[in-house]
């Protein structure tokens, strides 16, 4: 009984663990970029992280209390990236450098 | 009826933990391919599955009819609207010239696209 709640508790923290790490990776991904287009899909991937550690507290209180919030996010948390691609990524050409590659910043 | 809330309590925890790590490995293909298509390849269908997976497991640990409704109210719109912020960012990433077509056999699109021409029959 105990061991298998210690066990659970592990999982849930590795789980928790699994969400944070992802999300700081998922920085460096908003952050160097190197177009619009990948922020966009990051921003995407961030609102399904954000449902998942939301999830995972909820697992571990036992407390539905922010269900709603997850909901929100799944209903809205795709107008940011459509909103990018179309109407800021359009201008977003990319320029073509010296040494004939291109440069999507 | 215990050593069932028990069951459910053990398989809700393993589906969480399996969620996140595709949620994980799905940021790390972000992360490690080259461009635009392939990165939203990466980041759409991993994510998917383990918010399906994530949420299934919130739902078998906390067992009570409201909490499941909102949690397949969730599913419901995650999966509706995920595949529109893909087919967007797909399409405008084609539209501005980032798909990396250097590596492309064939483009089917691109006759469509340009205005004058009219594809070879």
């Amino acid at each position: 009984m105990t061991t298998l709640n210690a066990v659970e508790d592990a999982m849930l923290a590795a789980s928790a663990v699994m969400v944070l790490l992802a999300g700081a990776l998922l920085l460096y991904r908003i952050w160097y970029g190197p177009s619009m287009l990948d922020r966009a899909v990051a921003l995407d991937v961030a609102a399904a992280l954000i449902i998942a550690g939301v999830s995972v507290k909820a697992a571990q209180d036992g407390d539905s209390f922010y269900f709603p919030v997850m909901l929100v996010l799944a209903f809205l948390g795709f107008t940011g990236s459509v909103g990018i691609a179309r109407f800021i990524a359009v201008r977003d050409r990319p320029s073509v450098r010296a040494d004939g590659r291109e440069d999507h910043r | 009826m215990s050593g069932w809330a028990e069951a459910a309590d053990l398989v809700g925890a393993t589906l969480l933990l399996l969620g996140c790590l595709q949620c994980l490995l799905g940021v790390i293909g972000m992360l490690r391919f080259p461009d635009v298509l392939s990165r939203s390849h990466a980041a759409t269908k991993p994510q998917t599955l383990g918010i399906l997976l994530v949420l299934v497991g919130v739902a078998l640990r906390l067992r009570h009819g409201i909490d499941l409704g909102t949690l397949a109210l969730i599913v419901f719109f995650q999966f509706l609207t995920s595949p529109v912020a893909s087919h967007l960012v797909a399409r405008s990433a084609y539209r501005t010239g980032q798909t990396g077509s250097r590596g492309l056999l064939r483009d089917d699109l691109d006759p469509q696209l340009s205005p004058g021409e009219r594809p070879e029959e």
